[in-house]
């Protein structure tokens, strides 16, 4: 008896071993960050201790397609939606299953969902309209919600809302990232919220809603905002 | 003995069979087009189906637990409201326009009076979360529904587990909302040539051809198109319709064309109720069409009526009534054993 217990967890450790070494599983990590701080949202919001005296209440966003690259040859790609939320830290690592010998310098991605996934009804896992990153009373998926407060908004709380999503042309919200990096076991992203938000004139720009102009620049500041700090 | 055992079996298989054909309600005359939905992607099961059935008539959907999908859609007048030109949410709440009546959705492309949704799998998110009508959120529903006794067995039914998800509510609710085929009127044997129109109804139907089939394509009566039908603005609404979706003046007005499937028992009409019988419908369009840019192109030359040619319209437009439709046990209320 012993013995076949003793050999199940052999083979079991040889599996494991064995497995690790051809699939690593590699971690994109996520910091969502407002200059040099980082924020993390799950137990307050985050106030900023500059001039601007930004609070950040809400952050969210989906990252689908990631892809790399090295050179001009894609490398790997996989093809999953992945909702990262600032309020919920195991949200903001995914785990990829990338092989060892893959050479890349390069990350690509997509901000959002792409048209076709946002007219095929029902789906499930972090699609799921639970999540609440669907527009209800108008088809189609939110690819970023962003809120927060700063005094340059004269709105109640002087709240900023920005809902940003639309599949449609003109108003297709989707872009695409594109960052260099270094090979390692850690891939760390950072949004720099700071970046995004003093780009935008909160005075005239507080509140986005529904697929629009503003919706598509206001996603291209976002999109603009991730960075790798090699 | 052999013998007695594969008839058993056979029996058995026959039954099974049965059972499973007995409860799906989507079929649908051989001349009609194919549907539109994709039924690879939710396949459709008699207990998803039929959960589906108790989701439409179950007021949890709401904040207050007082509104129902059946609410403002009741199969007595082909699921929708008679007598509302807009229907009442919670807390006594109005919203804008008329609740249509749900038939034969498998063949739309798109929902909703401006065709604000994409696809039927989301249509039910659109009233369980608007604040004038369920004032819900699909999560808070799916939370509800695991805290009841029924929900979790009827989920276990239909998927093998109990695991109730935005995605599964949906996709029963759609199930159920694609049964509703009316398939049954008059017209219907007419065209499979098991019934004969009267005159006066096949007066009406010529007169149609020549009017209103152009918009209210037959066999479903809808052109699954956006038109703009020559109403009058009501300037305490200022409902723009389809341009509110699409921001392009183009569509200014166009609103989806209803299909004209039991019309005579779906009344009020128009996307807002304002006409309350068929004549004031008709009226509208031998007189009342009010000129624009997004105007309707068939609509561009004078559509001119007697009142005998209004008589005989209605006499055909009757007979797209479906009794069978309004009276099949599978779309009421579900009574079952707990």
């Amino acid at each position: 008896m012993m013995r076949i217990v003793k050999m199940i967890f052999l083979i079991m450790l040889l599996w494991l071993i064995g497995s690790e070494t051809v699939m690593a599983q590699k971690v994109l990590e996520f910091h969502p960050s407002y200059g040099k701080d980082l924020v993390y949202l799950a137990d307050s919001s985050y106030q900023s201790n500059d001039e601007d005296s930004i609070t950040i209440t809400q952050f969210r966003f989906y990252i689908s397609d990631i892809e790399l690259w090295n050179d001009k040859n894609k490398t790997w790609e996989e093809h999953n939606f992945h909702l990262i939320n600032a309020n919920e830290y195991q949200t903001l690592r995914i785990s990829l299953a990338i092989p060892d010998d893959i050479v890349y310098d390069k990350i690509k991605f997509k901000l959002g969902i792409d048209s076709l996934t946002n007219v095929s009804g029902a789906m499930g896992g972090d699609l799921d309209p639970m999540k609440g990153m669907y527009w209800t009373w108008q088809s189609g998926y939110i690819n970023v919600k962003l809120e927060g407060n700063s005094p340059l908004c004269k709105t109640r709380n002087n709240a900023f809302e920005f809902h940003l999503g639309g599949y449609h042309t003109p108003f297709n919200c989707l872009k695409t990232v594109t960052l260099p990096i270094i090979k390692s076991d850690n891939i760390k992203l950072y949004i720099d919220l700071k970046k995004a938000l003093s780009s935008i004139n909160l005075k005239m720009t507080n509140q986005i809603m529904t697929p629009s102009k503003l919706a598509v620049d206001i996603s291209e500041k976002i999109a603009k905002a991730f960075e790798t700090r090699l | 003995m052999k013998k007695t055992i594969v008839v058993l079996l056979l029996f058995g298989f026959a039954i099974c069979a049965f059972k499973e054909i007995r409860g799906i309600y989507f079929r649908y005359p051989s001349y009609w087009p194919k549907p539109i939905y994709n039924f690879n992607k939710n396949q459709l099961t008699t207990e998803k189906t039929f959960l589906g059935r108790v989701l439409f008539y179950d007021p949890i959907l709401s904040k207050d637990s007082n509104i129902s999908c059946a609410s403002c859609h009741s199969q007595h007048t082909a699921f929708s409201q008679i007598n509302h030109s807009y229907s009442k949410g919670i807390n006594h709440q109005i919203g804008k326009r008329n609740a249509p009546a749900l038939i034969n959705l498998a063949w739309n492309s798109s929902f909703m009076w401006d065709g604000a949704v994409n696809n039927l799998e989301m249509q039910a998110l659109a009233p369980m979360s608007n604040p004038t009508e369920m004032n819900e959120t699909i999560g808070h529903v799916a939370d509800k529904m695991k805290h009841t006794t029924i929900y979790p067995k009827l989920f276990y039914k239909a998927f093998g587990d109990s695991a109730i998800n935005g995605e599964r509510v949906l996709k029963c609710i759609t199930q159920f909302m694609l049964s509703l085929v009316s398939c049954h009127s008059k017209y219907d044997s007419v065209m499979e040539k098991q019934a004969k129109f009267t005159q006066q109804e096949e007066r009406g139907y010529l007169l149609f051809k020549k009017n209103c089939s152009s918009c209210h394509k037959e066999p479903l009566f809808t052109n699954d198109k956006f038109e703009n039908d020559g109403l009058p603005i009501n300037k305490t609404l200022n409902d723009v319709g389809r341009m509110l979706i699409t921001h392009d003046s183009a569509n200014y007005l166009q609103f989806r064309v209803p299909t004209l499937r039991n019309i005579q028992i779906s009344y009020p009409y128009m996307h807002d109720g304002r006409f309350s019988n068929l004549v004031q419908v008709l009226n509208h369009y031998t007189k009342g069409i009010v000129r624009s840019n997004s105007l309707a192109k068939p609509l561009l030359k004078p559509i001119l009526l007697t009142n005998n040619d209004k008589k005989n319209l209605i006499a055909f437009l009757s007979t797209l009534s479906d009794t069978t439709f309004i009276t099949e046990k599978q779309y009421s209320f579900p009574v079952f054993v707990n």
